[in-house]
């Protein structure tokens, strides 16, 4: 049996974040990873926040990692089987370092990003499957492998083993079942297209980006719709919400497929050819489906703490998981300075988070689970914007009807003004 | 371009374990009334056969999102683990 300082299970942006944080400081750290390498069993949509988390440790981060492009164009579109109303925001601050965002793949980043930890001196264990945590008089003390059943000891672990951390519910830190409000699948096809054929279409040159969410033609399932460019690739997906779709009889890939044959995005896809199809939940309860954050000898980061934001407009997880790794990873050195590895110690970790903009923001977005509950922003919406922008623009021979009637005589049919002026004040409450 | 589950193995790379990461325990779901893992599934591992009353998972083709876990009301499952190491889905770029 083979003790070290810490272990961390899950070689993802938090796990690998926290390794490379307690490396760095010299504490022995096993890094486990399920897949034959780090990043082999991650997918995500396929934009990657600024890290300010690595910045300290990864100054030239953006000089050095595996980067797709850069992301300098936001487009938001409302969309339905037909149309599609876009608010697009390029922005020239964003084409210089520090760059807001990129679009990366998950197996070659996170791979790299465990590189890092591992060449600051952590033990990176692939094709490690954790099976059960270790416990000893109620604390934490390891972990058992599904290999061999071979165990591994430390005084601390980290759990950042993904949104449904098997870890931090056989420790305890998570109850009952998961409410599938909570959780959305999120599916991703990767269309292979020429770089330039993909500058010229989106606008864009040299390592410029574009993200793209889209509202509507979701089949009236609660969720939405993403595509981002990479350098010679699309990555276009849905996040769909379990609870809702459940309640229907759609698949996840009908609907991309239906998606797919959207005039607006056929078009935008024309050449393109499948590369690969993935899937993943999406902590999107946030804030509501928190599990405890630590106890005796484990602390529980990322996905597995459900640190993830979703508002339609922003989808962010890795930076929170970068960060709570690194939040993680200084608390752990602290504890083994003080030689103190009890829950009353490592409640510094969930005090830091506090102090950090991961629950601060969390915190800030916790109702907005609540506002995207509402089935009409799926399909009445997008309906309501382009019906609206359709006679706007429509020139057929009769005379236009005054605006503000027209605007009023769109929202009675399609949305209901009590409906309306209900959504407006959720809406801004919770954003 | 579409989606064809048929020809997931050409798309996505998977290294099949013979000992099944998932055992779905297929008798308990001729009395679940919902049946959501057959629909949200993003792979189409479950099948259910109206006629014959019967569910049929196959474990090879998973991408161990998640979702049954989920969505499974009933807790169907004998056994819901990843793969063990090295083996299941592979992502290559995605």
């Amino acid at each position: 049996m083979t003790v070290f300082d810490a272990i961390v299970v899950g070689a993802g942006p938090a796990g690998s974040s926290a390794a490379l944080t307690m490396a760095k400081a010299g504490l022995k750290v096993a890094l486990l990873e399920r897949g034959s390498f780090p990043g082999e069993k991650n997918m995500f949509g396929g934009v990657l926040h600024r890290l300010t988390a690595l910045e300290d440790v990864l100054p030239n981060f953006w000089d050095i990692a595996p980067l797709e492009r850069h992301i300098v164009k936001k487009t938001l579109t409302f969309m339905t089987e037909g149309s599609s109303f876009s608010v697009n925001f390029d922005n020239q601050a964003a084409n210089q370092p520090p760059y807001n965002g990129y679009t990366i793949f998950r197996p070659t980043f996170d791979r790299w990003l465990a590189d890092q930890a591992v060449q600051a001196g952590a033990t990176l264990l692939s094709s490690s499957t954790v099976d059960e945590v270790l416990r000893e008089g109620g604390r934490i003390v390891g972990v058992r492998l599904l290999r061999d059943n071979a165990e591994l000891r430390a005084p601390i672990v980290i759990a950042a083993d993904g949104v449904l951390s098997f870890v931090a519910r056989k420790a305890g830190l998570r109850q009952g079942r998961f409410n599938p409000d909570h959780q959305g699948v999120c599916i991703k096809a990767l269309i292979d297209m020429p770089k330039d054929v993909i500058d010229d279409r989106f606008g864009l040159t040299r390592r410029e980006g574009a993200s793209n969410e889209i509202v509507g033609n979701t089949g009236g399932v609660r969720g939405g719709t993403f595509l981002y460019t990479n350098y010679n690739s699309l990555s276009l997906g849905m996040v769909l919400e379990l609870g809702s779709l459940m309640k229907t009889d759609w698949t996840p890939y009908h609907l991309l497929n239906n998606l797919m044959e959207q005039p607006q995005i056929a078009k935008l896809l024309r050449g393109g050819r499948l590369l690969e199809y993935s899937a993943h939940l999406v902590p999107k309860g946030g804030y509501q489906m928190q599990p405890e954050l630590f106890s005796d000898g484990i602390m529980v980061t990322g996905d597995a703490a459900a640190l993830c934001i979703v508002t339609g407009l922003n989808l962010e997880g890795i930076n929170l998981a970068a960060q709570s790794g690194v939040i993680a990873g200084k608390t752990a050195i602290v504890a083994h300075q003080q030689r103190d590895f009890s829950k009353g110690c490592l409640s510094n970790y969930k005090k830091q988070l506090e102090d950090s903009f991961v629950l601060k923001d969390l915190k800030l977005y916790r109702r907005t689970p609540d506002m995207l509950h509402n089935d009409r922003i799926y399909q009445q919406y997008p309906e309501l914007v382009c019906g609206m922008m359709d006679e706007i623009y429509r020139i057929d021979g009769r005379p236009k009807a005054k605006m503000s009637q027209m605007i009023l005589r769109q929202v009675k049919e399609k949305i209901g003004l009590k409906n309306m002026l209900a959504d407006v004040y959720g809406g801004w409450r919770s954003l | 371009m579409k989606i064809n589950l048929d020809e997931i193995f050409d798309y996505t790379s998977f290294n099949i374990d013979r000992d099944p990461h998932i055992i779905l325990e297929e008798n308990v779901c001729q009395q679940c009334d919902q049946r959501a893992c057959v629909n949200c599934c993003p792979a189409a591992c479950y099948t259910w056969d109206e006629d014959n009353k019967k569910m049929t998972f196959v474990h090879d083709g998973c991408l161990e999102c998640g979702t049954c876990y989920v969505v499974c009301k009933n807790e169907a499952f004998s056994r819901w683990r990843y793969p063990r190491g090295g083996f299941g889905v592979a992502f290559r770029m995605t």
